[in-house]
């Protein structure tokens, strides 16, 4: 049919006909019984709307169609829909709401397929709202508005109901929230302020009130637990049937009201807070800890603070231990006062090994609580033990683990394994400087004493350290060590010139090694007066050195070496293993049998301090090769020494130790002269960059330069700034005395 | 000239009418009589007459009569026939302002040229002319800013020909002579403190520094900043106070 020939359908009566299918589609959607839309039914309702719009003015009812669609909405919602959802209450009117909501889409879906139509041509022509758009504008006009206030109280209600362990019915919510979202049409404007803001609120509330119970009355560790499990929940809560959007809101809040608001009490709770779970090692806790307050802003930062303290508190009763132990120790009993020392540092070793594990296990390797570690050691380690420093106490440590005989008697990858970590205890004190100097101190003993264990620790700490500190910290050690390489090689060398020399014969075997002055400690060159036993060889080794270099001097230093000297007491000989100067002594008695002390001062040219040591270490020690009159246990200077003919020993060669001075003083005073030149250096480069600058801020780039080796004194920096004033390298600015410039 | 008050700014312009003098002169005139317009026309034609030319022949007469007869320079005893001409004590701290206005190089000798020099730039030529002059020089030592030069002036005067800093005991006499002058309430503690703690020379700089500590801190140490710049010594000197109780820090 043609338009032309159409029957013109009059707006009532087309109006009729589509009132009876919508009525019809009423029945069904109230579950009456009553026959389903056939293909038939469908089409004519279609085709009706269709002619309706498609007549020409004046029965083009378009517009009225438009409005009559709307209005059976509001009709059904107004007279059927709202006062059913209105008579039921809590979750039997959520139940009908849903049932409603539902049955509104349905009806909404078969409408605008009768209305097609009108949403291909009319909507578009007048830029008016899509028919679902309608629909959805009527429902939420009419009956959101009304109720939602009502439902989202109940919701609520049933959300505390399931906190509260009672059983809920999730669909149920997840439907009436899905309605919520539904309202915004791709915005979730209506779900965020009409439910979702009040429900937080509500969850706020909620657990702040358990909070203020449970922070009573729970140990930190059952709080946290219950924290945990409170979070697991509300984020079940979400998946089961809140829309995902308000996660991270809902969690927020939680963490809020349980964690934020109580942190110091709980972490500062007496029994049962950070410190005790610290001190009792409960590592689950901890870590639960760390998981619950990495989650809110900052919540890391009072956990690591005090961890700082627990280590802090720790590794100061470790030195209050230390330096109680060494109080109490008689002075005589130097070696058991050293071994403390020793215990200490190991102990040390241990509580960094502790506390680093936390660190992994606990506490993630979070770098703020590898920040606390570090600051926690920095501030006891720098502290002495007993007027020992903690550098020296390191180098003392080292020298026992590598020379022979040490106390500590360790595997081979123990000891490697040792060293590593004293390396990293270096990092934590400041004066490493010192602790080059004591253990440079220490590696030349051992070295020129035969004393080190093995040249492959040797090298493999001196690796770690270069790692560790940088290559110039151990240039000068790594030399000293080469030194002996080739001191070997000189020896060989020499000894072929003594073979192919035969005039050269002394009678004596001489062993020289030949260092390079700058790598190794300084040591007075000595005034000994050489036996007349040894000077031949002297001589010799002397020639044979011109023949190799012209261009060097040596230096001799007699106060390192050692002699194996033949004892030829009454009952056998004896190889006595001695020092140079303990040797010079004894060949004394080769001229005659009685000594007095001053004689020998006399005629050794030693000095006091020296003859002192030497002449204990020979009659007042374990091995008594010298009588002395009167016998006592202590050297004085009218004493009289005599060969002791009758000494014997089991061994045929025993070694007779000369306990060395005490180096610490002239450490530190070649230390302290040390750090003068390097502030001095450190002031002149900073100012020659600068050219200008005020005193605080050279202060500070002062002390920034220098801190990768010691920490430098304020005052002395001051004082070296003047120096270099009355150097004519700097001035002060002639307007701002606070100003120095560079004079170059 | 803005910040002045009315009245000054009124006698400034009065005084730079009357004699023809630049507006800084005038100022630098009424400020060294304090403000009183006749005393300032006072300093300003005796500069004037500073101006004067110093008649040369009379000036080698002078230098003749006190310069010490075995070298060309006057030496102690010739200053000290100087000052018996003056009727001023040798100890006199004019004797300090005069030895500045020559650029002496040390004290107890002055050679011939800063002799003759020094005359010149104070217009001397005769000792009616020297006499005359021994109360500006002494006036000068007022005015701040040549105080300060002057100050500056008697550590290398003082000091050992060819050392680098002042020993203790001429420093402390210096320092008492000058301060003085120019009071400063803890000249003493500073003497004795030094004798007791320090016990060695005096650098340059300590020296320099120690007229601004005058200058700028005052003697209850109420604005002494322990952080600043200040020589050690004079930090220590502060501690010094503190130990003792001297001061009290609010």
């Amino acid at each position: 049919m043609s338009a032309m020939d159409r029957v013109v359908i009059e707006l009532d009566q087309g109006w009729g006909f589509m009132e009876k299918g919508i009525t019809k589609l009423k029945k069904i959607l109230e579950g009456l019984d009553e026959p389903q839309f056939n293909p038939e039914d469908y089409m004519m309702l279609y085709t009706t709307i269709y002619n309706m719009c498609t007549q020409k003015p004046p029965h083009d009812y378009s517009q009225n169609l438009y409005e009559k669609y709307q209005e059976s909405f509001n009709v059904y919602i107004s007279s059927t829909v709202l006062p059913a959802i209105k008579e039921k209450h809590d979750v039997y009117m959520l139940n009908e709401l849903v049932k409603r909501w539902k049955n509104h889409k349905l009806m909404q879906r078969w409408l605008s397929r009768f209305f097609h139509y009108l949403d291909r041509y009319f909507i578009a022509r007048r830029s008016l709202p899509p028919l679902n758009e309608v629909a959805l504008t009527c429902f939420r006009t009419l009956v959101y508005t009304e109720i939602k206030g009502e439902v989202r109280m109940a919701v609520i209600t049933l959300i505390d109901q399931e906190r509260e362990g009672e059983h809920i019915e999730r669909s149920l919510l997840k439907d009436v929230l899905g309605i919520f979202v539904e309202m915004g049409m791709g915005n979730l404007d209506y779900y965020e302020s009409d439910f979702e803001a009040p429900m937080l609120l509500d969850t706020a509330s909620y657990y702040s009130r358990k909070a203020s119970s449970w922070i009573v009355e729970d140990s930190c560790p059952e709080y946290m637990l219950k924290a945990e499990e409170c979070l697991r929940r509300e984020k079940e809560r979400v998946s089961n049937y809140l829309h995902s959007s308000s996660e991270p809101k809902l969690l927020e809040k939680v963490q809020h009201e349980l964690l934020t608001v109580v942190t110091n009490q709980l972490l500062e709770k007496e029994n049962s807070g950070c410190q005790a779970l610290l001190r009792d090692d409960k590592v689950d806790d901890l870590s639960r800890m760390f998981r619950l307050f990495s989650k809110i802003p900052r919540g890391l930062d009072p956990v690591s603070s005090m961890f700082k303290q627990h280590i802090t508190a720790e590794g100061l009763a470790l030195v209050k231990m230390a330096e109680d132990a060494a109080s109490s120790k008689k002075v005589e009993k130097k070696d058991t006062a050293a071994l403390q020392d020793q215990v200490f540092v190991r102990q040390v070793i241990e509580l960094h090994d502790k506390f680093m594990a936390y660190v992994n296990d606990c506490f993630a390797n979070h770098t703020l609580f590898h920040k606390a570690l570090k600051e926690a050691f920095e501030n006891f380690c720098n502290k002495g033990v007993a007027g020992s420093s903690s550098a020296e106490l390191l180098a003392t440590f080292c020298d026992n683990i590598l020379k022979k005989g040490g106390n500590e008697k360790l595997s081979d990858e123990a000891i490697e394994e040792t060293l590593e970590k004293v390396v990293k205890l270096l990092a934590y004190i400041s004066d490493k400087d010192l602790f080059a100097e004591f253990y440079r101190k220490k590696l030349a003993r051992r070295l020129l004493f035969g004393q080190s264990a093995s040249e492959d620790h040797e090298r493999s700490i001196l690796s770690k350290l270069k790692q560790q500190c940088g290559g110039q910290f151990t240039s000068k050690m790594e030399g000293m060590v080469t030194d002996m390489t080739l001191a070997k090689d000189n020896q060989s060398s020499f000894e072929e010139y003594l073979t192919s020399n035969p005039h050269t014969s002394a009678g004596l075997d001489l062993t020289v090694n030949v260092l390079t002055t700058g790598f190794w400690p300084t040591y007075k060159s000595s005034d000994l007066r050489l036996p007349e036993e040894m000077v031949k060889c002297v001589e010799v080794f002397k020639e044979y050195y011109q023949t190799k270099t012209k261009h060097r001097k040596l230096t001799w230093i007699y106060s390192l070496g050692m002699c194996n000297v033949n004892g030829k007491f009454d009952a056998k000989t004896v190889e006595m293993i001695v020092t140079t100067y303990q040797a010079a002594v004894l060949l004394l008695f080769n001229s005659s049998d009685r000594w007095s002390y001053a004689d020998i001062v006399q005629h050794s040219n030693l000095s006091d301090e020296d003859v002192f040591r030497i002449l204990h270490s020979l009659s007042c020690a374990k091995y008594k090769i010298l009588n002395k009159e009167p016998a006592t246990k202590t050297i004085s200077p009218t004493d009289v020494f005599e060969f002791n003919h009758k000494f014997t020993d089991k061994m045929r060669r025993i070694k007779i130790p000369l306990p060395p001075l005490d180096e610490k003083k002239k450490v530190i005073e070649d230390v302290d002269k040390d750090r003068r030149y390097a502030i001095d250096a450190s002031i002149v480069r900073i100012m020659k960059s600068r050219k200008v600058l005020n005193h605080q801020q050279l202060i500070s780039e002062c002390v920034e330069q220098l801190s990768r080796n010691f920490k430098p004194d304020f005052k002395v920096i001051k004082k070296r700034i003047e120096d270099l004033i009355t150097r004519d390298y700097l001035e002060r600015d002639k307007e701002n005395p606070n100003v120095f410039k560079y004079l170059a | 000239m803005n910040k002045l008050g009315r009245g000054h700014r009124d006698k400034v312009h009065q005084f730079v009418a009357i004699t023809g003098a630049s507006e800084d002169v005038a100022l630098k005139a009424l400020k060294a009589s304090e403000w009183h317009l006749e005393g300032a026309f006072d300093v300003f034609y005796s500069q004037l007459q500073l101006r004067s030319k110093t008649d040369n022949r009379r000036l080698e007469e002078l230098y003749n009569r006190y310069r010490d007869p075995y070298a060309d320079m006057i030496t102690a005893d010739g200053i000290t026939y100087l000052c018996n001409d003056l009727m001023v004590d040798p100890q006199d701290i004019v004797m300090l302002v005069l030895s500045w206005h020559m650029k002496a190089a040390t004290m107890c000798e002055y050679s011939k040229q800063e002799f003759i020099s020094g005359l010149q730039s104070l217009g001397i030529d005769s000792l009616e002319k020297f006499r005359d002059r021994i109360p500006y020089m002494r006036n000068e030592l007022k005015d701040e800013h040549k105080f300060r030069e002057i100050y500056n002036f008697s550590f290398a005067w003082a000091k050992e020909k060819g050392q680098k800093s002042l020993a203790l005991d001429t420093a402390i006499g210096m320092w008492q002579l000058l301060f003085d002058e120019r009071k400063w309430p803890l000249i003493e503690h500073w003497c004795q403190f030094l004798q007791v703690r320090h016990n060695k020379a005096i650098s340059r700089d300590t020296w320099s520094q120690l007229l601004e500590f005058v200058r700028n801190v005052d003697p209850q140490l109420s604005n002494y900043d322990s952080e600043g710049a200040w020589p050690y010594l004079i930090d220590e000197f502060v501690e010094y106070l503190l130990e003792n109780c001297i001061v009290q820090r609010g």
